[in-house]
């Protein structure tokens, strides 16, 4: 059993050097453009809003009510985008018969977690050293949140790579679904405003209830009245049961 | 031990439906070398990739516990965007041995020279299959899979490949694919004949090329 488990740390480690060689390439330019891009992203809007003289909706700086959403979002869509394609790029693997293809899952899932954990301290360290934000108030909130999204992330992005192995159609139902997302995980608004009909609606969306988790985290006196952690976490959990037991069941039949 | 108990494989290949094996059941003695021999396509590369364990059975179980390597000279675990080193790094830390040592050994059998640091896809077919098989030479294995040693490359590193081959199998096996009298009779011990979705033993390599000849 210990072996069993010292034997699959080894390959998904194995094949997390793998994965970081494949996306990043071998030049040092790769990382950071990793890096770089969600900053930009969030350097984009905070401008924008500046232009059209927009404040906050919460606290004293644009920058860090969106960098909340945006990073969640961000980890969240790359979970769910580059998982789809674990399977189906990763074939020639499975010629190494301790390689299963929830190892390439696992992989990936650590490469953009660890990713995701420098853009997160480089942003919001950089907030702070600009004097945009203060340290968070609750930094264990902070962490929880995270660790969930990439919990959510894996589950739709193991089911994504199930659903895209059997039919390559599958990405174009994913771009429909996540699209809105944008829109309706609170990036610009705070969700405990809104009218009880939208909230109604929105308090669906997982990621919501993540970002204002982050957003508890992160500000001494924000108040969610929409927050209900058990929802996102159980949903997560849910899911990668499902998609770990379907993937484990369909085996014979995908190979 | 490698024993494959109630086996059977089919194949729907663009709605054509091939039975490869039927229910065979068939323990690979310990520790002997064993020819699997048997006429094109009856399936002796799937039943490799079975043992392998790159592919499922339709039904039954293909039992496994000694290391077994991949079929010898099967290049298709590369990735074609690394380079050949990457690659050989990633298969030995796979496999936990040391990644260095690997290499080094890969390094002088497969003669590769420069291009070990080019990526695998501008390598010809022939330096594929070098490369593979250095490379599970390299990999202290209990069973090699050899299927077809003709296939690597030109006369010379054959040769070469054969006198590796021969110094390996002195702690451990091989099952090996061959249409050669002679490469069987020079690796084997015993030897099994794939006919009709089931497999057949032989003792005596005589009786089994004698037999292959006869419904081959």
């Amino acid at each position: 059993m210990l072996q069993a488990i010292w034997l699959q740390m080894r390959v998904v480690a194995s094949l997390t050097l793998r994965e970081t060689r494949m996306t990043f390439g071998t030049s040092h330019v790769g990382y950071l453009w990793a890096i770089a891009q969600p900053v930009i992203s969030v350097g984009f809007m905070v401008g924008l809003f500046y232009l059209i003289g927009r404040q906050a909706p919460f606290g004293a700086s644009l920058a860090l009510f969106f960098a909340t959403a945006v990073l969640t979002l961000d980890l969240y869509n790359k979970l769910s985008v580059s998982l789809m394609r674990a399977f189906t790029t990763n074939k020639s693997l499975l010629s190494y018969p301790m390689i299963k293809e929830p190892d390439t899952l696992f992989a990936r899932l650590t490469l953009i977690a660890l990713t995701f954990l420098v853009i997160n301290a480089l942003v919001y360290g950089g907030l702070m050293a600009m004097g945009w934000a203060e340290l968070p108030a609750h930094p264990e909130r902070l962490i929880y949140a995270f660790g969930t999204t990439c919990f959510l992330g894996f589950g739709v992005g193991a089911i994504n790579a199930l659903l895209y192995q059997r039919t390559q159609a599958w990405q174009h139902v994913e771009k429909l679904i996540a699209r809105p997302l944008f829109f309706l995980s609170g990036v610009f608004y705070i969700p405990s405003t809104l009218p009880p009909e939208a909230v109604a609606v929105l308090k669906w969306n997982p990621l919501l209830h993540i970002v204002e988790w982050t957003r508890e985290g992160f500000y001494t006196n924000y108040r969610s009245d929409v927050l209900n952690i058990a929802y996102p976490l159980s949903l997560a959990a849910t899911l990668v049961i499902i998609a770990l037991f379907a993937e484990r069941i369909t085996r014979k039949q995908r190979a | 031990m490698i024993a494959f108990e109630h086996v059977s494989k089919d194949y729907h290949v663009k709605g054509v439906h091939k039975r490869i094996l039927e229910d065979a059941s068939y323990q690979f003695a310990e520790g002997k070398n064993i020819a699997l021999m048997g006429h094109n396509g009856v399936g002796k590369s799937t039943m490799m990739r079975m043992i392998a364990g790159i592919e499922p059975p339709t039904s039954g179980t293909v039992r496994c516990s000694e290391k077994v390597s991949w079929p010898m000279g099967f290049s298709k675990g590369f990735n074609g965007l690394m380079t050949g080193v990457e690659n050989v790094r990633f298969v030995a830390r796979v496999y936990g041995c040391d990644t260095e040592q690997v290499l080094a050994e890969v390094q002088e059998f497969a003669e590769l020279g420069p291009s070990l640091d080019l990526p695998i896809e501008t390598y010809s077919s022939g330096m594929k299959a070098r490369l593979a098989f250095g490379l599970s030479l390299a990999i202290r294995f209990d069973c090699y899979l050899v299927d077809e040693i003709t296939a690597v490359g030109d006369q010379r590193f054959r040769k070469k490949s054969e006198q590796a081959l021969r110094a390996r199998i002195t702690d451990s096996r091989v099952v090996m694919i061959s249409h050669s009298e002679r490469t069987i009779r020079e690796f084997c011990d015993e030897g099994v004949l794939a006919y009709g979705g089931k497999l057949y033993h032989y003792d005596d390599l005589n009786t089994l090329i004698a037999d292959y000849k006869r419904f081959c």
